[in-house]
């Protein structure tokens, strides 16, 4: 019974690593999704340990300790937030011909995006439009 | 202790829980966001170090246990901004797991892009316990957690980011100088640091 448990939870895991492949969290999700499934793990093994490279070094030494949950959700977290920041970061590069086509404008700034949310995603080179998720202004945008 | 007694406590621990998931709950990038953008075409002309400075001459000034004159900058009364609480581990610049979710709406603010090009002052403040000038230097380091977490894991450009600790020098609630509410991080809009040549090249404002 415990083994099925196990692996209930695992299948559990394997398909949430794969939702996060598909599309990033925002920041503040991700991160509270660490705070919560590595809770008891931060608490005994990286007690006093600022959040930041330090942190992420803590994780690297003791995670043979750390529970399989919190091992996942950490992958799965960093992962996206890496991956989040890095299309916020490139996407004028990635959508360059994009915005040219659609906005008439090659700044990256705040109306470059106005302009790629009210464009349809099917407009969009699947490149642009899958950095454009990525980066999470959509939901944003929706939040403000 | 009898079984409703247990119950009773249970009831009470569940309630300040609850409370305190639906203030986290309430932190929202969008409203963030929001709040930081409200602004005029104004610009910070006030750095970090001058602001500590004031700080620390604030204490010179107006000696006493708990500041009997409050520092004011006027300079910042029109700047957009956002106070959020965050929680550290006692007397220690380590933010505790419970506020990670806040250090990350921060980041999902300042990464929007109504934000990119905006400079940022990350202002941290202590409440009347502890020594005055002790608790600049805590708030210091303090300020400075949030914004190394802001950069790293969150990306956020460092040249648009100042960290700043008042410690104790502008108590949110002076009638009650020892309450958590005057333990916070405000976030200032200093105005834009970057701008963008025709060909969309990022570069400092001037």
């Amino acid at each position: 019974m415990k083994r099925i448990v196990f692996l209930l939870a695992l299948s559990f895991l394997v398909v949430g690593v794969g939702a996060a492949t598909a599309q990033t969290m925002s920041y503040a999700d991700a991160i509270s999704q660490l705070a919560d499934a590595c809770k008891s793990d931060l608490a005994k093994y990286c007690k006093g340990v600022p959040l930041g490279p330090r942190l992420k070094a803590c994780f690297n030494a003791n995670q043979a300790m750390m529970s399989p949950q919190c091992q996942q959700t950490r992958a799965m977290v960093y992962a996206s937030i890496a991956r989040r920041a890095a299309a916020q970061r490139d996407i004028g590069d990635i959508c360059s011909a994009d915005i040219n086509r659609l906005c008439g404008t090659s700044h990256a700034d705040a109306h470059l995006v106005e302009c790629l949310v009210s464009v349809s995603p099917v407009a969009m080179s699947p490149a642009c439009n899958q950095a454009f998720n990525d980066t999470g202004w959509r939901t944003e945008r929706a939040r403000q | 202790m009898k079984p409703h007694h247990i119950s009773a406590v249970c009831a009470l621990i569940l309630t300040s829980a609850l409370t305190a998931a639906v203030a986290q709950q309430q932190i929202n990038s969008g409203q963030m966001t929001n709040s930081l953008a409200g602004v005029s075409n104004t610009q910070l002309s006030l750095s970090g170090a001058q602001m500590r400075q004031a700080a620390l001459d604030n204490i010179r000034d107006y000696p006493g246990a708990i500041p009997p004159h409050p520092l004011s900058f006027p300079q910042m009364a029109n700047l957009a901004q956002f106070v959020v609480e965050v929680d550290f581990d006692f007397n220690s610049a380590v933010i505790k797991p419970s506020s990670y979710r806040t250090v990350g709406a921060i980041a999902d603010a300042l990464h929007n892009p109504i934000l990119l090009s905006y400079g940022f002052l990350v202002i941290g403040h202590t409440d009347s316990v502890g020594g005055r000038a002790y608790n600049i230097g805590l708030s210091q380091r303090r300020a400075e957690a949030i914004r190394d977490a802001l950069i790293d894991p969150f990306g956020v450009n460092p040249g648009v980011l100042e960290a700043v600790g008042l410690g104790e020098e502008q108590l949110r609630d002076p009638a009650h100088p020892t309450s958590g509410v005057n333990r916070r991080v405000q976030l200032v809009n200093v105005g834009k640091k970057y701008c963008f040549g025709r060909s969309g090249e990022q570069f400092l404002c001037q």
